[in-house]
């Protein structure tokens, strides 16, 4: 269910993911005249190949197939504003002409498949480029491909758990969980399409910068904390820490909260809508350091 | 082979296809948005926006049993995805077979989706069949969608039906050569197919480029029967934005 038809998404997350989107399709359009003129007659074949393909079906063994997604391939080929496009554009016509996902619901659909599909796509096949090498280069297609699906069924289920539709942790379930198999597909079917790519056209896919070794010791030196720290919070003692054991002996804990945050009870939407401005205050940070990351690699 | 399998009922003269392509596509997008709008049970609201796109289509000529048959499609897909919410949503069980129990408010929510989601797949289905592609395009084009958006539709447009082509060509030559023994071997030569057409799709927009270039291309596609938003779609577009808003006030207030 990556394209949510309408009727089941609420006002404010058809708004939300509407504008979202809408900025994301003007990020990828703005300032780039030269796309016209020059792109254009390849982003259409592109787009054509996209919907053609989605057609065709890959047989995964014990009566089972699937479709291919695209949007990893897509942004591989062609970077991930043009894969945005791309995306956007399949989408949109599936979405008028074959009522393949909701009118309504275009801003949603795009973000999940446009906007994280591509440009997430992207951004996560980049990461595993620069640890895995250019050796590697399939294998970072591969786990871009994987996480990119769960990522988008995981999206797909909290647009459906803020709409009220149903709760977050069976949708998590249900249809996070189903993607986990549609990413293991999409990883296999994105592979074995770029690597006969590879073979015919080589060129096709050799214009991936290489990053500079700091940005790679950087990569790499986040990538190792952010395990670490998945892994060491199971080996955690369940045990007070210094600071809460010494407000637990001063009786600190007992007394109350006289002030508190003069915003804290600003933002609307109660605790979810202070952790989408959480989401989007993290993002927007993550996004500006992979820009000045980017801009100085000539990679944008 | 092209999108005219769609568009029936775009050449019948009526009240719909006299319409500008943007009021349609205008007053669809406002059916869908208005429908996803409605609160959860809201019965005869739902039931006022399907009147509305059956009145439509009865004006644009569709006959019934095709618009149902283009309807259930679509529908049918939406019922299925609807399931999930009838067994998911907590609440008092009114029926239960094993661990899936169906809930009041899980029926309720999807009465809702349903609901919500036809007179929108109603609206799609009156525009697909009234408007060609190219007016689609141009609609898109005046409703401000980014050019670059709107020059890949285009150039997708001539290129779709001729990739499928392709496809179900190289497809018939697997075929013949026995081509893919097992999940595997069919699994590889599906993403051979997928492979060579991706490669061929890069050369034909080489090569489309270069022909674009000749005939004097300059960044914008050129636009060929461009049908002016007139008085009329003027005031059908806002008669249909008025009743919208209207249905969807008296479910609110």
């Amino acid at each position: 269910m990556a394209h949510i038809p309408d009727g089941f998404l609420s006002a404010p997350v058809l708004v939300g993911t509407a504008a979202a989107s809408a900025g994301a399709v003007v990020a990828a359009t703005r300032g780039r005249a030269r796309f016209a003129e020059r792109r254009a007659p390849l982003l259409g074949a592109l787009t054509a190949f996209v919907f053609a393909v989605q057609m065709l079906n890959f047989p995964l063994g014990a009566g089972a197939s699937a479709h291919l997604l695209g949007g990893v391939l897509v942004a591989v080929m062609v970077g991930p504003w043009d894969g945005i496009l791309v995306i956007f554009s399949v989408v949109l016509v599936q979405a008028l002409l074959f009522q393949d996902g909701g009118i309504a619901a275009l801003g949603a659909n795009t973000l999940n498949l446009a906007v994280l599909g591509a440009g997430g796509g992207w951004l996560v096949y980049r990461w595993a480029f620069i640890l895995a090498g250019r050796s590697r280069q399939l294998l970072a297609v591969g786990i871009a491909a994987f996480f990119v699906a769960v990522l988008t069924g995981g999206a797909v289920a909290a647009e459906l758990a803020l709409s009220g539709a149903v709760p977050l942790t069976p949708a998590l379930v249900a249809v996070g969980g189903s993607h986990v198999l549609v990413g293991l597909s999409e990883a296999l079917i994105t592979v074995g399409i770029l690597r006969m790519v590879r073979r015919a056209r080589p060129e096709l896919l050799a214009d991936a910068p290489l990053p500079s070794a700091v940005t790679r010791r950087w990569v790499v030196g986040t990538t190792a904390a952010a395990v670490l720290l998945a892994a060491g919070s199971y080996l955690a003692s369940t045990r007070p820490d210094a600071l809460e054991a010494a407000v637990a002996r001063l009786g600190l804990d007992r007394v109350g909260v006289a002030t508190s945050l003069p915003w804290a009870d600003w933002w609307p939407g109660g605790p979810w809508g202070r952790a989408l401005v959480g989401i989007a205050a993290a993002f927007g940070l993550a996004w500006l350091v992979f820009r000045v990351a980017a801009r100085r690699d000539g990679a944008l | 082979m092209s999108f005219r399998h769609l568009d029936h009922w775009a050449e019948v003269p009526s009240l719909v296809t006299r319409l500008a392509p943007p009021a349609r596509l205008l007053a669809m997008v406002a059916v869908a948005l208005g429908a996803a709008l409605l609160p959860m049970g809201a019965w005869p609201q739902m039931a006022a926006l399907l009147v509305l796109v059956l009145a439509f289509a009865a004006t644009a000529r569709i006959p019934a049993p095709a618009f149902a048959a283009r309807l259930a499609g679509p529908l049918f897909l939406v019922l299925l995805a609807s399931c999930a919410v009838l067994v998911l949503a907590p609440g008092e069980p009114l029926w239960a077979l094993g661990p899936i129990r169906v809930t009041d408010t899980g029926l309720v929510r999807f009465g809702s989706v349903v609901g919500r989601a036809t007179p929108a797949l109603g609206a799609a289905v009156v525009l697909v069949s009234t408007l060609r592609f190219p007016e689609l395009l141009e609609a898109l084009r005046k409703l401000r969608l980014p050019s670059a958006v709107t020059t890949a539709l285009g150039l997708s447009y001539r290129l779709l039906y001729t990739l499928a082509d392709e496809i179900e060509r190289l497809r018939r030559a697997a075929r013949s050569r026995n081509a893919g023994h097992g999940a595997a071997g069919r699994r590889r030569t599906a993403m051979g197919i997928a492979a060579a057409s991706l490669v061929r799709s890069y050369a034909r927009s080489e090569r489309v480029h270069r022909a674009m270039l000749a005939r004097g291309y300059s960044g914008a596609l050129p636009q060929l029967h461009a049908q002016p938003m007139d008085v009329r779609s003027v005031v059908v577009l806002l008669a249909v934005s008025a009743i919208v808003l209207l249905v969807v006030s008296s479910a609110w207030l």
